[in-house]
């Protein structure tokens, strides 16, 4: 008997036929990235809350995902992810969003929800690039790329979203891109498992808007791209300054395990109700 | 042995997407010429048999539009031509 | 005193924005996010320290828009989520506002309003925002706005806004000011028994969201919290009533935006509280909030120099009291707006009034102080003939 549709179908609204994403977007791989997580850990569409804000990576989960899900304001789904979390601490609470709507407008929700250590996942799918509204300069745009907003290429300097993080005291931080499906696999089921703020940082191809603008071509061009680029952190450190310029420096950041939040408070509320 | 199965109306097509014959190590899969429904050209599997059941384009496919089946009791029927 | 009880019977002598506290606390507040701004800081303050012991969460968050979003958040987590601040604090929270009223979000707003604009006197009550809070966010929208008069007023409205809130599935705002949250006066808590509390109703489990009706209903669809295998989706990009995004269809963009309008504006004569002492009168006092205490001592000064005066006053300035203050207008040959602002619902109140009375607006002698009874007594004077 033939396949007639795919496994993951069971994971999606029966109403939602498609992707909206451009032929060749990353998120698409993202989505999939995500979803063989959640089948690795055998858990189900309703041990889950999406939460996701406003740009194309913020369409993986709605209206696609058959669970609760919330499609907040622009920049604004780590702040709605906090009380969620601190409301259902039993529920994974996965924030899927893009680079401009977390780092750039919702930065300051980014750094305090990793310092406070708000048990969240957060699927940070960097692409570089306002995609959604023309391909405006993003946070993370490399400097000297011509953008739609940086006509005379872009003066400033690009954000490093892990490094920040992991300075902000986020447990568990890591990056890869959508030519590292199975290694982002894997951290995202280490993120979901980590009882903390975890971050995986997914660096996704646009070819129509960042592909265009620095001049990198295709999907398959991007992911060469990728390929080509990428050094894993460990190998990184032995390298000098010259050698990883341009480089896409991948892999598993910062794993430790520090007090949570909703567990902290759920066990507080425990102690001064009894007492 | 592996059994391919080209979802081909979710397919966005080879000419801007194509990331499956990139992924693919064996050119399993190769340009259909022929437009699905939205009018995207998807691929086709040149010869199933090559197939090692890797799934690189099934996991790497954006839009769900591939299914490989690794160790495929049908496939291991109905092909041909392929010891063990 | 009980170290977890939600209901502190008893008297006591307290500041508003104690009681406002204890208000929540009772009405079954389970959620509190805020970020410290004066006048409304001793509400998170004294949170901070009560809810926990009646099993709630507080959560000081990083910013105003933080506090809001967080709150919505933990609203459709299925909790009874409460944020306060003051003026600026509203100003930014005015997008996510939008957000809870289009996702149909129970949610307690409290303003300790102060002198605006910007910085201002953080420490003064003006009652400057009452146009902000229904009009502050883009887009057509309905609030409801409760404003008391008294730390009493700041106890029992809090209740009713919670009630209010899980009722109609909207947020309700609080409007006090920086005199009536840092003034102290006598609050009676009644027995726990005494306090009616409401909760949203939810879905029976099973049904497909296609199935049911989470939002656009002007009855009050029931909120599909998350967390119960619901599958709810919540956007606040248009959407029909199954919650799914649609930005094609003008009925769905007619509905989206008159439904939750309609929802409140239907059941407005259960929203609105007016409280009146104008029975015979010429002359009627329309105000809100605690410039009322001075109106009632002007009418006092005025009955006792042979005027007949009274009072009207708008526990209830949205939605707004319309079809009152229309019926009010044709029993009185003045009107005299009293806000403790440059006339900001003035325009609104005129416009149901002007075509039965003399309307006239008399803000405060000086700004930053209330008006003096006697200020506004001179004033009726030179109104009637």
């Amino acid at each position: 008997m033939s396949v007639s549709a795919h496994p993951y179908r069971r994971y999606m609204r029966e109403h939602v036929r498609g992707t909206t994403t451009c032929p060749g977007c990353g998120n698409g791989i993202i989505t999939q990235a995500i979803l063989r997580a959640i089948e690795e850990l055998g858990q189900d569409m309703d041990d889950f809350v999406f939460v996701s804000g406003i740009g194309c990576a913020s369409w993986i989960p709605s209206p696609l995902f058959a669970a609760d899900t919330l499609h907040t304001t622009h920049g604004r789904p780590i702040a709605f992810a906090t009380g969620l979390k601190l409301g259902l601490p039993g529920k994974n609470i996965m924030v899927i969003s893009g680079d401009g709507d977390l780092a750039a407008i919702g930065g300051n929700h980014l750094i305090h929800a990793a310092r406070r250590n708000i048990g969240l996942t957060v699927i940070l799918v960097n692409n570089g690039i306002y995609g959604m509204t023309g391909g405006q300069t993003a946070p993370t745009t490399p400097r000297g790329v011509t953008t739609i907003t940086s006509p005379y290429g872009s003066l400033e300097h690009p954000f490093d979203i892990c490094a920040m993080v992991a300075a902000a005291g986020a447990p568990y931080v890591a990056r890869w891109t959508t030519y590292h499906p199975r290694q982002m696999t894997r951290s995202i089921t280490k993120a979901l498992q980590k009882n903390g703020f975890a971050l995986v940082e997914a660096i996704s191809q646009c070819p129509v808007q960042f592909g265009r603008a620095a001049k990198l071509g295709k999907a398959i061009d991007m992911l060469k791209y990728y390929k080509s680029k990428s050094v894993n952190w460990k190998r990184a450190r032995d390298l000098g300054e010259e050698e990883l310029r341009g480089k896409i420096i991948v892999g598993e950041f910062v794993d430790m395990e520090k007090p949570e939040l909703a567990s902290q408070w759920t066990r507080l509320k425990e102690e001064l109700m009894e007492g | 042995m592996a059994k391919i199965t080209l979802l081909t109306d979710s397919c966005k097509g080879v000419e801007d997407c194509g990331i499956c014959i990139f992924v693919c190590p064996k050119h399993v899969l190769i340009e259909s010429g022929e437009m699905n429904e939205a009018g995207y050209l998807p691929p086709t599997v040149r010869d199933e048999t090559l197939c090692t059941g890797c799934e690189n384009c099934m996991i790497s496919c954006p839009d769900f539009a591939i299914v490989v089946e690794k160790d495929s009791q049908e496939a291991s029927d109905t092909g041909g031509g392929r010891d063990g | 005193m009980g170290k977890g009880k939600r209901v502190l019977t008893g008297t006591y002598f307290e500041m508003g924005n104690w009681a406002c506290a204890e208000g929540a606390i009772a009405a079954g507040c389970e959620f509190v996010a805020g970020y410290p701004i004066t006048p409304a800081s001793e509400i998170i303050n004294r949170l901070a320290q009560r809810l926990p012991l009646t099993g709630g969460t507080l959560l000081q968050t990083e910013d105003e828009i933080s506090a809001i979003c967080s709150a919505i958040g933990a609203s459709w987590a299925g909790c009874k989520a409460l944020t306060a601040t003051s003026g600026p604090g509203i100003s930014l929270m005015q997008e996510n506002i939008g957000f809870a009223v289009a996702t149909e979000t129970p949610l307690v707003i409290v303003d300790v309003q102060r002198l605006g604009p910007s910085t201002g006197v953080p420490s003064v009550g003006l009652t400057a925002d009452i146009v902000q809070v229904a009009r502050g966010s883009h887009g057509d929208y309905q609030i409801i706005a409760l404003c008391p008069e008294s730390p009493q007023e700041m106890f029992d409205l809090t209740i009713r806004a919670f009630n209010l809130a899980e009722r109609y599935r909207v947020p309700v705002f609080l409007m006090a000011d920086g005199f009536i949250g840092h003034m102290r006066e006598q609050i009676v808590i009644p027995d726990e028994d005494r306090i009616e509390i409401e909760h949203r109703t939810i879905p029976e489990p099973g049904i497909a969201p296609m199935e049911r009706q989470d939002f656009l209903d002007v009855t009050v669809a029931p909120m599909p919290v998350f967390g119960r295998g619901l599958k709810a989706h919540v956007t606040s990009s248009c959407h029909d009533e199954h919650g799914m995004r649609n930005l094609s269809d003008p009925e769905i963009m007619h509905r989206y935006i008159s439904a939750p309008i309609d929802k409140i504006l239907i059941h407005r004569d259960d929203i609105i509280q007016i409280e009146t002492d104008c029975e015979g009168v010429d002359v009627v006092m329309v105000s809100y909030g605690t410039v009322s205490r001075s109106a009632r001592a002007a009418a006092r000064l005025a009955q006792a120099d042979g005027l007949k005066v009274g009072t009207f006053r708008m526990l209830t300035c949205w939605p707004f009291p319309d079809k009152e203050i229309r019926q009010m207008s044709e029993c009185v040959d003045y009107m005299l707006v009293l806000e403790n602002n440059k006339g900001q619902l003035y325009p609104y109140i005129k416009a149901e009034a002007a075509h039965a009375c003399q309307v006239e607006f008399l803000g405060p002698q000086t700004l930053g102080q209330i008006h003096d009874p006697h200020y506004i007594l001179s004033h009726i004077k030179e109104m009637i003939p």
